[in-house]
């Protein structure tokens, strides 16, 4: 991609699978997400990179898929909440959103997931306020956080390998 | 055959048992309205007012229509030229005058006003024509403050009107003048504002919108949370039946009220695809949502003077009240009586008098927003307390505890004949300083020295969340409504192969309906509410509405719950009898349970419901022709809450079913340096009457709580003198996020309603209970010679101003006059 | 939400960056696009090539160099700032006020060139480079390499010392003053958020103060140096009392600009807490209150 153009052919993998696409310069890789490849999970909460809905992983890094372009995403591996379990099981992380009602409207609750798995692999026994400053990027407007920290605290540390074991 | 049920005696109503609704929205597949997608579709962008107010001379829209990929573009002089009549006006005249079609026609009256909407292949092909859309303004002054905006000389925003005043009305309640004139001392507050905020759901306004030319009929997909009221206001402006407009939705995003408030963009999709001949997708983006999607009501309260004994006893107060209903009537002027629900909000207080302002200004028309109308009442109500208590030399806590409704009173009637149904309003606040340990913090703030360059201060916020709405008080703002009550609709089938199903009138946006009316089901049809499947979201065709349904107000746990308990009765009626003639059984000795029909002491005879399902679906010539014409097994029943017609002469009557109550506890730290405002501690205690599943009214709880402290603190929407919004986007627009959220402490009191099927009071919404716990704790942490908290919005500069008006001899907003008698007494300031 | 039809390169190394930068007028580097992207969503900037640097190897190394100090490429991220055990090791406040800026998603994209380039006054950086002294390397295609100090790289609102067709490549933080420390402090929106005031310091001397560097942000368009304050803190005890008689006032010759979040007078009341505040925490003294 040395050469400038208007449209790029990329190439990446999303939630294990390759994946190639010619895409507009100018697209954003959370719509090329939504619209081209049809994955509804990753959402759109607002156009200044502020709310987090869009989170993603790109090569293991938590990033909005709103403030990248589609075409950065050539060469990458990209994670969605699709594929935090393909078999359609809950992971642990799902399960604790469940039992700890650290979901509403559920809109904001993919990227949350994403910031949360984010933090968990790099933090596996994160404190609360380390859970907190992990989310700060990721705006609810149902659950004032409380049960979404509650949550990620379920699922990580002590708890959930005891749970595991 | 096993049963699995529990003992009779339990119920799944009353468990916290986990949501049905969260697989799907845990795994990415829910269907939010930008996922829907119609085949031919094209994206929708409108083109928006970058003036507050201005006349358009011209709109040349050529040179978008030359881009290609551009399917059509609509202007306010077309869709005037294809709309029979404005949208309808619930207010009287003048207000009512006010033409408002969906797109702005010859003027735009706030910044964002839609003039234009384009229909494009792509978002990105939408968004380049709206902008190649070449719009001629002529600016005009503005008005952005609703005093202003009251006075004869101010920028008129519809000339038809003839003033900006679009209601007012005298609320008078009790004798206000003979309790100001034998009062020991009347509190005289000069200025009270309550600001303009929005609960901005993290989902924008979305709908699908398609004039089927092949039907005439016009499909809406959208998150619209109160369709039917959308559709009884555009039907008439697209010159549609209403058996030919639908709607449907399923997840969405979070509401909160404002999503009340997208049926002008709807009608204009509609009209868009109407000329292109296809569907017409929308998705708002973030910066239009604040711009145009609808705020919360602002509102002022000028010359407050309110009656106190000697004692404590507030007897009364009278305020000129004005409310900035933005630049047209989104459901407004409704929100003009809304908070007379609680009129003396916690209190026992019997003389009343507001003289309410209505205006319009060049601001985002409002919209309900979480707590409407009462939000705004309640805390001036909390301002007045605190006030008084700091004025007159009263504990707040004892204060408020003195004046407080007491248990013995309930049913209790206000001054304006509504009923409050249960409680314990002096526990509630008790509890709520237990949780918070007030005696550690008055403690700590008493050590803090001058020089700590800290202040610690305890505020309480006491509130009514009044849930289910009588309609009728529409007709105190226009007698001549023709509306009245309240009700929700469910429908509850035995399906072919005897599965349960249920569907609501309700638009769910979070809420958790789905797993709540399974509780409710399951109990009735003797089952687990694994086995009943509730239809996710809302869908006209599934006939299951009436024209108050969706979901708003505090009312599903009473209304909603109630027609899904409702149907489920007749269900199970249905299939007792059914049962009964299978097993040849007296229908008094059929019993149900684990989706069987037994007759009782001789469970060998059993029918299970897939065989009851078969005799009425695919089996009845062996039934009775009579049983066979009655008995459907599809039973749709419509909650109705036992209201009458208010008084509009007097402007009373029983406004609401349930008043549930949140008390809240907060401490505040400031800092003297730089006004910044840290929370120590906080207490949420709430207390909404039987409840159905508890960990769910938490949730809800957790989340008011945030909201209210983020508008307390962050949120506001604030317009420059031309009418250029300050705050359009997340990067202004702070929304609180996790690391400015204390973590809240949650305690409940279950005070059954004995007004509703369940025992429930409608909650959610809290009152607002934060911005005057936080305000109420600002005032705690201020010297004595300060001005008061005045504001409900106090960012850090605010709150900085107001720990130095004491030193700069600034006006305090507050004189006190006592009678000479009372002089003498502990209470003089 | 939706950019406007523009052309993306990704060049391999910086010379084939400069070459894209200089041929075409309208071509603008993407590093993290943390901010750039939202410029273009808002369409209220136009740009014709984004000359995408974000994985340019050599823009991505943190070096520690043999006199104490960093040589920080400016493609590294600010969550690979607060991460570097070099910067932890020599710069740990640069490390602290990388790991606060805004959020995760934003740290792991967000890059200190652009956080420079972007030259917002809100910036945590700048004002922070500023005070540290750091110089900013400055490549064009013509070969050179241009060094600037901070103090005089930043011009304005989204205007910097860096010419047409150049790019910076590095910015060279020197090894902290011994005895001495840094500080930082900030009044914001909310935690982690906007900036409504901030300063920065960095000092020299132990029980006196023998210099200090004092940097002011969120009052101009660029950070400023406070010469009166520095100059009022030489020789001045290294003590809570004589840091804030050396503050006292500053703000009153200042003419910051108000906004909706904060009016002038505020910013000019908030100018001598947060610059005695920095100055506190560079002393190791916090004074009255929390630094």
């Amino acid at each position: 991609m040395v050469d400038a153009a208007t449209t790029h052919a990329i190439e990446y993998t999303i939630n294990g699978e390759r994946q190639q696409a010619t895409v507009p310069a100018r697209r954003l890789l959370v719509h090329h997400i939504r619209d081209t490849l049809g994955m509804k999970g990753t959402h759109i909460g607002c156009d200044t990179g502020s709310c987090g809905a869009c989170s993603v992983i790109v090569d293991g890094r938590l990033v909005k898929s709103c403030m990248m372009l589609a075409a950065q995403a050539d060469g990458t591996a990209i994670e969605t909440v699709e594929g935090l379990a393909p078999d359609g099981a809950l992971t642990p992380l799902q399960q604790a959103f469940n039992e700890q009602h650290g979901l509403q409207c559920g809109y904001c609750t993919p990227g949350l997931l994403m910031a949360a798995s984010f933090l968990l692999r790099r933090n596996p026994n994160p404190s609360e306020a380390e859970i907190r400053r992990a989310i700060r990027g990721n705006i609810c407007r149902c659950t004032g956080y409380v049960n979404i920290v509650r949550s990620i605290e379920a699922a990580a540390g002590p708890a959930a390998s005891e749970r595991a074991a | 055959m096993t049963t699995t049920a529990p003992p009779q005696t339990e119920t799944w109503k009353g468990q916290s048992i986990r949501r049905t609704e969260d697989r799907r929205l845990l795994q990415g597949q829910g269907e939010f309205t930008d996922d829907v997608w119609m085949h031919r579709q094209g994206y929708a962008h409108f083109v928006r007012s970058p003036l507050g107010h201005a006349r358009i001379r011209s709109i040349d829209t050529s040179r978008a229509a030359r881009l290609e990929g551009v399917y059509a573009i609509l202007t306010g002089d077309e869709v005037r030229e294809m709309c029979p009549t404005p949208f309808f006006q619930i207010a009287p005249e003048p207000g009512g005058r006010i033409a408002e079609y969906p797109l702005a026609v010859d003027k735009v009256r706030y910044h964002g006003d839609a003039v234009a909407v384009v229909l494009a292949e792509t978002r990105e092909l939408a968004r380049d024509a709206a902008g190649l859309v070449d719009v001629d303004y002529e600016p005009l002054p503005a008005v952005v403050d609703t005093v202003a905006a009251a006075d004869p000389e101010a920028p008129l925003l519809h000339e038809q009107v003839g003033s900006n005043v679009v209601w007012k009305g005298d609320f008078d309640w009790g004798d206000v003048d003979w309790a100001l004139e034998n009062a020991d001392h009347v509190v005289k507050i000069d200025r009270l504002h309550f600001h303009r905020f929005s609960s901005t759901p993290l989902e924008c306004n979305a709908a699908v919108v398609h004039w089927d030319p092949g039907t005439d009929t016009v499909k809406v997909q959208s998150n619209n949370q109160m369709p039917m009221f959308a559709s009884m206001v555009i039907g008439p402006t697209l010159g549609v039946a209403s058996n030919r407009l639908t709607f449907s939705s399923q997840d969405i995003g979070g509401a909160f009220g404002i999503k009340i408030g997208s049926y002008p963009q709807i009608a204009a999709l509609a009209l868009l695809s109407r000329k292109a001949g296809r569907p017409a997708k929308w998705t708002e983006y973030r910066t239009d949502h604040m711009l145009s999607a609808g705020h919360g009501n602002e509102r002022v309260f000028l010359d407050t003077e309110v009656a106190v004994l000697k004692d404590g006893t507030i007897l009364g107060f009278k305020t000129r009240a004005f409310d900035d209903a933005g630049a047209y009537l989104h459901y407004e002027p409704l929100g003009a009586v809304i908070w007379s629900q609680v009129c003396c909000g916690c209190y026992k207080l019997r003389h009343i008098h507001v003289d309410y302002t209505e205006t319009v200004t060049n601001k985002c028309p409002t919209i309900p927003n979480r707590g409407y109308s009462r939000l705004q009442h309640l805390w001036f109500l909390e301002r007045v307390v605190d006030v008084v208590a700091r004025e007159l030399g009263f504990d707040p806590v004892a204060l408020r505890k003195q004046n407080y409704v007491q248990p013995s009173d309930y049913p209790y009637e206000t001054p304006n004949g509504c009923v409050y149904d249960s409680g314990d309003l002096p526990r509630s606040l008790d509890m709520a300083l237990e949780l918070i340990d007030a005696p550690k913090w008055r403690e700590r703030q008493r050590e803090l020295g001058r020089g700590s360059g800290k202040r610690i201060g305890i505020g309480i916020g006491s509130t009514l969340d009044s849930g289910t709405n009588n309609f009728g008080q529409a007709r105190i703002i226009n007698p001549n409504l023709p509306f009245s009550g309240n009700g929700e609709a469910a429908f509850v089938k035995l399906d072919l192969y005897g599965e349960i199903n249920v569907n609501l009138g309700t638009t769910p946006q979070g809420q958790g309906h789905e797993t709540t009316a399974a509780q409710v089901v399951a109990d009735v049809l003797g089952t687990s509410p694994d086995a009943v499947h509730v239809t996710a979201g809302f869908n006209q065709q599934q006939n299951t509405y009436v024209a108050f349904s969706g979901t708003y107000a505090s009312q599903f746990a009473v209304t909603g719950l109630g027609a899904a308990q409702g149907a489920a009765e007749r269900l199970r009626a249905e299939i007792a009898e059914v049962a009964a003639f299978a097993l040849q059984a007296p229908i008094d000795e059929i019993e149900i349970r684990d989706g069987n029909c037994f007759v009782r002491d001789d469970p060998e005879r059993a029918i299970p419901f897939i065989g009851v399902a078969n005799l009425i679906y695919s089996n009845n010539a062996v039934l009775t022709p009579e049983l066979r014409e009655r008995i459907s097994l599809n039973c749709r029943y419509v909650y109705t809450p036992p209201f009458q017609v208010p008084d509009p002469e007097t402007k009373t009557g029983n406004l609401t079913l349930t008043y549930a109550s949140q008390i809240h506890a907060c401490v505040v730290e400031l800092d003297e340096h730089t006004g910044e405002v840290k929370i120590l501690d906080y207490a949420a205690l709430d207390d909404c009457g039987t409840r159905i599943n508890p960990q769910l009214v938490e949730g809800q709880v957790h989340g008011a709580t945030a909201l209210g402290i983020g508008a307390a603190l962050y949120e506001a929407f604030e317009y420059d003198e031309s009418g250029l919004l300050q705050q359009a986007s997340f990067y202004d627009y702070h929304a609180i996020t996790a690391l400015d959220t204390p973590d809240i402490k949650v305690g409940d009191i279950e005070s059954p309603s004995p007004f509703t099927p369940n025992g429930a009071k409608g909650m959610g919404e809290g009152g607002g209970a934060p911005l005057h716990a936080v305000c109420s704790a600002i005032q705690d942490a201020l010297s004595p010679d300060d001005a008061i908290v005045s504001d409900s919005h106090n960012p850090w500069e605010r709150v900085w101003r107001l720990m130095r008006s004491g030193e700069h001899g600034e006006p305090r907003g507050v004189t006190v006059a006592s009678r000479s008698d009372a002089a003498g007494s502990d209470a003089t300031a | 939400m939706l950019l406007e039809s523009v052309e993306y390169a990704r060049p391999d190394t910086v010379e084939q960056a400069l070459t894209l930068l200089s041929q075409r007028e309208g071509a603008a580097p993407l590093a993290g696009g943390q901010s750039l992207v939202n410029v273009l969503k808002h369409r209220v900037a136009s740009v014709e090539l984004l000359v995408d640097i974000s994985r340019i190897d050599e823009l991505r190394r943190i070096e520690a160099r043999s006199d104490g100090g960093l040589e920080i490429g400016a493609c590294v991220t600010y969550d690979e700032l607060d991460g570097s055990d070099a910067v932890r090791a020599s710069h740990p406040l640069l490390a602290d006020v990388a790991g606060h800026i805004e959020d995760q998603q934003i740290r792991d994209r967000g890059t200190i060139g652009g956080n420079c380039c972007l030259s917002d006054p809100t910036n945590n950086l700048p004002p922070l480079l500023v005070a540290l002294d750091a110089t900013m390397n400055i490549r064009s295609r013509s070969g050179g390499v241009r060094q600037v100090a901070a103090e005089d790289f930043f011009h304005g609102y989204f205007s910097t010392a860096v010419g047409e067709g150049e790019l910076l490549c590095s910015i060279t933080v020197p090894p902290l003053p011994s005895p001495g420390g840094a500080g930082y402090s900030t009044v914001s929106l909310g935690a982690d958020s906007k900036a409504l005031a901030r300063a920065a310091a960095l000092v020299r001397g132990n029980g006196v103060i023998e210099d200090a560097r004092v940097v002011l942000a969120c009052f101009s368009a660029a950070p400023m140096r406070h010469h009166g304050m520095e100059a009022a803190l030489r020789g001045a005890p290294a003590t809570a009392e004589a840091v804030a008689a050396a503050a006292a006032g500053i703000g009153d010759g200042l003419d910051p600009p108000g906004d909706v979040h904060a009016s002038t007078d505020y910013r000019r009341a908030l100018a001598p807490v947060v610059a005695r505040r920095a100055v506190c925490q560079a002393i190791g003294n916090g004074g009255d209150e929390r630094g």
